[in-house]
């Protein structure tokens, strides 16, 4: 089954996330896919916390900060998987240094819907940073373009659709598991 | 009149064509200046007609009723600005308040309020 889960930052969508992965899991394996890459305190520290969360959930974590052709498929791992989030990998991939990696959220989508077909269950987090007035550079409003073409893309695929808002469920497609 | 709203970039065109079998000559794009050009059966980024609107002194809830013979069988779409941080400048704060007043003035008035989010539609009326 594929799950797409999406809403406000601090909504509770990595904590339904952990609970969907885990009951879709069984007995059977779960990967934790890691995709940011920390770059200061403050990174490290939310890292800790979130790894804290997952204490005795059984999660094996795969770093996932690029590609996950590299860290997933390629090394054959499968089983559930916890994608979180979408909105890190565009743009570790997109934003690599100095200069953007336009090719980028064409790729980052196809590795996804690969994911999503390679993988016995997967739930995707992503972030809905679609609703404010803030009038963007044209940088930011490539990006926010980007994960919003991926987060579509993800939506038709995906079996189960949901925002988040508050904790609470509003379900677009299908059927959440639990 | 069937309003669509949703964020940025969440497919809401590409659902109202598909919904409501409109072709791209239905389709009128609202710049930051002028009126809709309510001939056309679908009319989108309202959020820039409210913009319009102010830069005319006009409060947008108000000047869109002027139309409103000819947006009674529309198909309207706006992107939904009402969420972030309140902004710092004020003409974009008075635009976030017009562009939610227009968009709460016209639900009243619609036949169904379609909500669209990663492609898919929420019906909220």
């Amino acid at each position: 089954m594929t799950i797409l889960l999406s809403g406000g930052a601090k909504n509770g969508k990595s904590a339904l996330a952990q609970q969907l992965t885990c009951s879709l899991a069984g007995i059977g394996p779960r990967y934790y896919a890691a995709t940011m890459i920390p770059r200061d305190e403050e990174d490290f520290a939310r890292i800790a916390r979130h790894q804290k969360e997952r204490e005795g959930l059984g999660f094996t974590t795969i770093l996932c900060g690029k590609s996950i052709f590299h860290s997933i498929i390629n090394k054959k791992y499968n089983g559930s998987f916890l994608f979180d989030s979408v909105t890190a990998l565009l743009a570790n991939a997109m934003f690599p240094g100095s200069e953007p990696d336009w090719a980028a959220p064409k790729r980052v989508e196809a590795e996804l819907l690969a994911l999503a077909d390679w993988a016995q269950h997967t739930v995707f987090v992503s972030d809905a940073i679609y609703c404010d007035t803030g009038r963007y550079d044209w940088l930011t409003q490539a990006y926010r373009q980007s994960l919003a073409q991926i987060d579509r893309a993800l939506a038709a695929r995906c079996d189960c659709v949901a925002e988040l808002c508050a904790g609470q469920v509003v379900v677009y497609k299908g059927a959440l598991p639990v | 009149m069937d309003l669509v709203i949703g964020g940025a970039f969440q497919g809401k065109t590409q659902w109202a064509i598909h919904q409501f079998g409109l072709t791209e000559g239905d389709i009128f794009v609202c710049g930051e200046t002028g009126n809709p050009d309510f001939s056309h059966r679908c009319i989108t980024h309202l959020e820039n007609y409210a913009l319009a609107c102010l830069h005319l002194g006009e409060p947008p809830e108000a000047a869109i009723f002027a139309w409103q013979n000819q947006w009674a069988t529309a198909v309207l779409i706006c992107d939904d600005i009402s969420c972030g941080v309140v902004p710092l400048s004020a003409q974009e704060r008075a635009w976030r308040e017009g562009c939610g007043r227009m968009l709460s003035a016209l639900a009243q008035q619609a036949d169904t309020v379609t909500r669209i989010f990663c492609g898919l539609p929420q019906r909220l009326k």
